[in-house]
């Protein structure tokens, strides 16, 4: 076990080794560089790009960016959004209002699509099913901020129940309130996930001979329903929780922008605007790291979940 | 051809003088498809008496499995039953609500399936799978479920049942886990056990053992067994009688001699032509022209008509009711009426009963 995990963690290393690499030639390549400003005199330009490492090669810069990362834990500082503040602290200050927000909207999804998905199941090709088949379909077709550009037109500006954009330090009641748009926005896709793969997952398990057994044995519906379809049908879900869970962190780039939340997504995409390379880079780490882990979370989870996985290598 | 007669479709019961436990009367049922309704089954009757083996052997669509599905209450939903009734108990099964089903499956009637890789919950310890029915239908203390099981394992043959009992089902063999799948269904001691092709997806060597096995059982336990089969080797060592199906209906039921030794209808005769067998001389195997007819539309008369040798005119036209052959053998072929001109079973298949009636 611990072998595994370790084993598993150097990969994690060399894939987010790779990210970074390709992610930092690309920002770099991309044209256009803050200091090319005609406003600007040759001479602080010139100090600028040397400050900065602007005028080495690439990979020279690349080693001076994994140096400071590594050895000193220097991120860098924004050069464009809050000039001279660390990125480091920039990003800290962000992380747990977007988590928050990730976490809320997969707490909401999970149970929430599960109980559409056996709903949906169980009533298999009559009306509920229908109903929540078309439900899900509008909801995996229609973006997230669609929906949430369209509830913060009617439920925030019109009728005024939520707040329109986040303010930060609010607590408690207003905090809810005002975090009820973003988060629904971000759950519609993930509930109709869960919803679909659930409903298909318990109709194959329903017509499984094990299922039969259940049956024949002399369990009620009930019971056989319970302890064999949907305890089994649960098990491929853990699968998809990473999915979810990096679709949510995606979804919320945009998300955080529309309701102006101060959160990861908000900063990156503005960074990537403004060219503030530091920013972005950093940002780009902090979701690969984010998947990354929650891929490993839910490979060791299947082995708690599934006894022939657990105990394969033991046999 | 001794005690030719005409006789009702709700041919006389067996005569035998032991009671039935189960008997099915005049039983349809049909599947609605997209291609039409499909006639699995057409107007069976039959009984079981206790304490007897009763194998159905037919070959795959005959209907034979939807039959015991029928009895165990577990059609699928597209299936609907058309007439008849299944009596089991003074009840009448085709009637009965699922709330109440559960009390007869698996407590009254147990089965047994053909796949035991599929038939175990791949994620449940074999204990658990064993004394779940127990504890949750039977309302037995935990403890004295365990202590059941574990008797249950080593009654079918389990070693180290201790230890078993905590495993995963894919940690068992085949073999095992059909013997796991037969401990559950004598779990709450049914008095009827219904084979499903038990040892088709078993290796020839593991069959013979669980056959052996389910024999064992049977008469410990003072069981009666159905058992559906399409390997007629299989019915020789089980059955005490047999009914013989094809397309939905009963073509032929009697005891296992009156079956092996003087079979009457000519699909039997196919059926019996078409095992292979040591001791024959250099002969072909017989075999079945045709494929079985679509049961959407099922043929006008006799459904085997089509590809019997021996089929006569009125085969096409009109179906033969049960001719009573001897007070235990009844067989659905127009050759038994009594104006039929007389005809012979193949001698391929004479050769060998002889040999058979020399070697018994």
């Amino acid at each position: 076990m611990v072998r595994y995990v370790s084993g598993r963690l150097l990969a994690m290393a060399l894939t987010l080794f790779i990210i970074v690499t390709i992610s930092f030639a690309m920002l770099r390549l991309m044209p256009g560089n803050i200091f090319e400003n005609p406003d600007i005199p040759q001479v602080v330009r010139e100090a600028l790009n040397a400050k900065y490492h602007l005028d080495k090669p690439i990979m020279v810069q690349y080693g001076y960016f994994l140096r400071g990362v590594l050895a000193d834990g220097d991120w860098g500082t924004s050069i464009v959004l809050q000039p001279t503040k660390p990125v480091f602290d920039i990003l800290w200050q962000r992380i747990p209002v977007s988590m928050h927000l990730n976490i809320v909207s997969l707490l909401i999804s999970l149970p929430l699509g599960m109980l559409f998905g056996i709903l949906a199941a169980l009533g298999r090709n009559r009306a509920p099913d229908h109903a929540i088949s078309f439900a899900v379909v509008m909801c995996i077709s229609i973006p997230s901020f669609v929906f949430a550009a369209v509830m913060q037109y009617f439920l925030c500006f019109r009728l005024g129940w939520f707040p329109i954009i986040y303010r930060a330090n609010q607590v408690g009641w207003e905090y809810l309130r005002q975090i009820v748009m973003p988060v629904l926005a971000l759950s519609f896709g993930p509930i109709a996930a869960t919803t679909r793969f659930l409903r298909g997952e318990l109709i194959e398990t329903l017509s499984s001979e094990f299922m039969m057994l259940a049956r024949t044995k002399g369990l009620t519906h009930f019971h056989a329903t319970v302890r064999h379809a949907l305890r089994n049908s649960l098990v491929p879900m853990v699968n998809s929780i990473v999915g979810m869970f990096v679709g949510v962190l995606t979804g919320s780039l945009v998300i955080e922008r529309i309701f102006a939340i101060p959160g990861v997504g908000g900063i990156m995409l503005q960074a990537i605007n403004a060219l503030d390379h530091p920013v972005t880079i950093a940002a780009l780490i902090f979701y690969s790291l984010v998947s990354l882990l929650s891929i490993l979370i839910v490979d060791l989870l299947y082995g708690v979940v599934d006894p022939r996985i657990r105990m394969g290598s033991r046999r | 051809m001794v005690g030719r007669e005409l006789i009702s479709l709700d041919y006389a019961k067996v005569a035998l003088e032991s009671e039935a436990v189960l008997e099915v009367k005049n039983l349809s049922l049909s599947f609605r498809t997209h291609g039409g309704i499909v006639q699995a089954v057409r107007h069976i009757s039959f009984d079981l008496q206790k304490g007897e083996t009763l194998a159905i052997v037919g070959e795959s669509g005959s209907g034979k499995s939807v039959t015991t599905k029928a009895i165990m209450g577990i059609l699928p939903g597209n299936a609907s039953i058309d007439t008849g009734e299944i009596l089991y108990g003074g009840l009448n099964l085709v009637q009965l609500k699922e709330a109440e089903y559960h009390k007869i499956r698996g407590k009254r009637i147990g089965l047994i399936f053909q796949d035991p890789l599929s038939a175990l919950n791949p994620l449940m310890r074999i204990g658990d799978q064993i004394t779940e029915v127990l504890y949750l239908a039977l309302k037995m203390p935990s403890r004295q479920a365990k202590e059941r099981a574990l008797e249950l394992m080593t009654a079918v043959g389990i070693p180290d049942a201790e230890q078993r009992f905590y495993q995963y089902p894919f940690q068992f063999s085949g073999g095992m886990r059909q013997r796991i799948v037969i401990a559950i269904a004598i779990a709450s001691d049914p008095e009827i056990l219904i084979c499903d092709e038990p040892t088709t997806a078993l290796d020839v060597t593991v069959q013979a053992r669980i056959l052996e096995l389910i024999n064992n059982i049977k008469r410990e336990r003072n069981l009666s067994v159905i058992f559906i089969t399409h390997d007629l080797g299989v019915v020789a060592n089980m059955a005490d009688r047999v009914a013989v199906m094809y397309a939905g209906k009963i073509v032929e039921i009697g005891t296992s001699e009156d079956i092996f030794l003087t079979p009457e209808h000519p699909y039997t005769w196919a059926l019996l032509g078409s095992i292979p067998d040591l001791d024959s001389p250099k002969e072909r195997l017989l075999s079945i022209p045709g494929t079985p007819p679509n049961m959407i539309y099922p043929p006008v008369g006799d459904a085997f008509a089509l590809r019997n040798p021996y089929a006569m005119k009125i085969d096409a036209v009109a179906e033969p009711p049960m001719f009573q052959v001897s007070p235990t053998h009844y067989a659905a072929t127009w050759r038994l009426h009594p104006k039929a001109p007389p005809t012979q079973m193949p001698e391929v298949l004479q050769a060998r009963i002889s040999r058979m009636k020399a070697g018994a």
